[in-house]
């Protein structure tokens, strides 16, 4: 396309006062001319830049002195030399709408392959570069935090039983890759009531509630083989980094909303997260079913004790999509099955 | 003293010019702003970037930030003039790997080296003042109207001084570092002492940027009194409180407790007093910020609604949350496009005042941390 004779209405300003003046500007061989009332300027044609397209809004031609002339976006305008390249393209793929639907199918397999297999996967590599004193010194922290703040207090259970319960969980950790790291701690947590946790680093806190609240031993220790689960996958630091990445993910995606709602920003990210520790809690009870079984130990055991759990809390199951833990009721079904498939 | 706080309130509106007065003021001499975009054309620019942002793991993040920029400003006129952003991807993507690493340094101290956070967030109270300072250069100096572009001023003292007068934030951090709100009295104080002060502190903050803010050699000038930011805050705190106070009503009322999903009817009240206080803060702070800003011949009349605000940001919500994010284009947009409705530039003598100075290059690493670490500091 020749741009020679072209001629392109317009607004100029000349960068000392903002006041706009209609103009013209006439393009010839290497040169154009600009006319606005009395002032007729001249400038080469390849010392002018002109600003990115945007949408369908007016464009801006840099002079090369102080001056800027502004018309409406036209084809011809791509002929001269551009303010920044690269966005050149960008803006090609925004006027269409193909390629918008494009980037919705992508954005969508971006993520769900991301959230299924990338992220796990980059944790799982991430972890293994992680020392395991690094993590149990993270762990120790929470644990003496959790103490100082009288969350935890001793525990009340008698030595004996501590002992005999001591016992039968070294020897249901033995043999694993993270037995050196696994240790149990008994507490009394009247706030926190009957429950477990696997802190990073393989420190396992067991409360005096659900030793109470348990029948027997072997419930006890179908409570810490899902613990033993959690420790030996190292799940609490998985937890934090997978959680890390969703966090930062979906800051991104929903940067332009942040202003608008922070219920809409957090929304994503605590769904990622309890997704991501529903699977952790599952994989946990799969480990502790298999555990239990080479212990000689019935997975019944698992499944009595998370039906006293659910009737003591007196809680209705809530909304699995938003809960850390699958429902309880699917939890104690997959016990007993895994423990009829096995009398079999 | 709640009432009577409500009635100050509603009087100050009326201190304000009445309404045919400010009516007739926007018709002889108000230049008109315009916003021209749509959520039609804005969720194209807003996917694709989106897209190139995730496939790229984040680099082309720059430039989503320069296009999406560019399209607020370009659409914007005022007396038929579009807006300008001037930053360059390239100086963008700059700053952003700054701030990422001290971000990632941030971020690591507070959740995995715990230990390493007393210096981290010493060495950050000594640089927010910079990255205030550079941010708010930096936005100023790649905005332009009318091929002249804006000015800050302020120096990294000033900046320290404004943000640390009363010495209540470094009290607050130093003490936590060093954890001495085991003493509880002590934690209280400090806490009450700052929530009295923040409102004061909000209006020195703005002051500071709107004085050394300048276009074409006029400076900002700001006339808005601390007084009034104080019961805007305290205002929205007697909302959240009164929605509480009527949810816990309700509840023992029809002994609701127990109930099936009874967690999540108790929080909807909550979260409907928050956003509606939310919405209050934003719409009066706003309002009272530009109504009282002069610049040279141009004075400003923002005439935004609490209420209105509120059912922008409980719709939006809703509609982001039903399109799983789709919605996103067209909630920044209608928010967007009310926002610009509602304000209005009076010009009350010549445009000709503004003459251009001498201009300078600023680093864009001030512009991109404040970004990353969500200070929203717009005015």
């Amino acid at each position: 396309m020749n741009i020679t004779s072209t001629r392109l209405e317009g607004t100029y300003y000349d960068g000392k006062i903002p006041i706009a003046r209609p103009a013209l500007l006439v393009f010839d061989n290497n040169e154009v001319t600009l006319t606005s009332g009395d002032t007729t300027l001249t400038y080469a044609l390849h010392k002018l830049h002109v600003s990115p397209r945007v949408g369908n809004t007016d464009r801006f031609i840099s002079l090369s002195d102080s001056g800027q002339y502004q018309c409406t976006d036209q084809p011809i305008l791509d002929q001269l030399p551009q303010e920044v390249r690269s966005e050149g393209l960008v803006a090609w793929f925004e006027n269409r709408m193909s390629v918008a639907v494009a980037s919705v199918g992508i954005i969508i397999c971006a993520l769900f392959i991301g959230y299924f297999y990338g992220m796990p996967l980059v944790a799982k590599s991430m972890i293994k570069r992680i020392p395991i004193e690094t993590e149990a010194s993270l762990g120790n922290h929470i644990l003496t935090w959790f103490d100082d703040s009288q969350w935890f207090n001793e525990s009340h259970i008698d030595q004996d039983q501590q002992g005999s319960i001591m016992n039968k969980f070294n020897k249901l950790h033995q043999g694993l890759s993270m037995s050196p790291n696994i240790k149990l701690e008994f507490r009394n947590s009247e706030r926190i009531g009957p429950n477990a946790f696997a802190l990073p680093g393989g420190t396992i806190v067991i409360t005096d509630q659900i030793v109470d609240i348990a029948e027997s031993e072997e419930e006890v220790l179908a409570i810490l083989a899902h613990e033993i689960g959690h420790a030996e996958r190292r799940h609490s630091i998985r937890q934090i980094l997978q959680g890390s990445f969703a966090a930062l993910a979906a800051t991104t995606i929903t940067a332009d909303a942040a202003s608008l709602s922070t219920a809409v920003t957090g929304l994503p990210v605590i769904l990622a997260r309890t997704k991501y520790s529903r699977d952790f809690e599952r994989e946990a009870d799969d480990f502790a079913f298999d555990l239990l079984k080479r212990n000689h130990i019935s997975t019944e055991a698992f499944a009595s004790i998370m039906e006293r759990l659910a009737k003591d809390s007196g809680s209705i199951e809530k909304l699995s999509f938003v809960s850390t833990h699958p429902v309880t009721s699917k939890r104690i079904k997959r016990a007993r099955e895994f423990n009829n498939k096995e009398s079999d | 003293m709640k009432n009577n706080l409500i009635f100050n309130n509603l009087n100050m509106l009326k201190d304000k010019p009445n309404k045919e007065g400010k009516d007739e003021l926007i018709q002889q001499q108000g230049m008109q702003l315009e916003f021209s975009g749509s959520a039609k054309e804005y969720f194209r620019i807003w996917i694709v970037n989106l897209c190139l942002t995730i496939i790229t793991f984040g680099f082309f993040s720059a430039w989503a930030k320069v296009r999406k920029k560019r399209y607020f400003y370009s659409n914007l006129t005022l007396d038929g003039t579009p807006f300008q952003y001037l930053a360059q991807p390239i100086t963008i993507l700059k700053g952003r790997i700054i701030a990422a690493i001290l971000f990632l340094m941030y971020y690591s101290s507070t959740h995995y080296f715990t230990t390493m956070l007393p210096y981290v967030l010493v060495a950050g109270l000594i640089i927010a003042p910079w990255v205030i300072v550079r941010s708010v250069a930096f936005n100023a100096r790649y905005s332009a109207y009318r091929n002249m572009t804006f000015r800050f001023d302020g120096t990294y003292v000033e900046s320290f001084r404004v943000i640390y007068a009363w010495g209540i934030i470094p009290a607050i951090a130093v003490g936590t570092i060093f954890n001495w709100w085991g003493i509880y009295w002590a934690a209280g104080i400090a806490y009450a002492v700052f929530a009295i002060l923040f409102p004061w502190w909000v209006r020195n903050l703005k002051n500071f940027i709107v004085t050394k803010t300048s276009y074409g050699g006029h400076f900002g000038q700001f006339s808005a009194s601390g007084n009034y930011f104080f019961q805007v805050y305290l205002v929205s705190v007697f909302i959240t409180f009164g929605f509480g106070l009527i949810t816990t009503i309700i509840v023992r009322f029809f002994e609701m407790e127990g109930m099936p999903y009874s967690n999540i009817i108790f929080i909807m009240p909550i979260y409907a007093g928050y956003v509606f206080a939310y919405a209050y803060v934003q719409t009066k702070i706003t309002n009272t910020v530009w109504n009282q800003i002069r610049l040279g011949p141009l004075r400003f009349r923002c005439t935004l609604n609490s209420f209105e605000m509120a059912e922008l940001y409980l719709t939006n919500a809703i509609g982001i949350i039903a399109s799983a994010g789709f919605l996103i284009p067209w909630a920044v947009i209608r928010t967007y496009k009310y926002r610009t409705d509602n304000t209005h530039v009076i010009n009350m003598t010549e445009l000709k005042e503004f003459r251009a100075s001498e201009t300078e290059t600023v680093q864009a690493a001030g512009a991109e941390m404040t970004e990353f670490f969500d200070m929203d500091l717009s005015i």
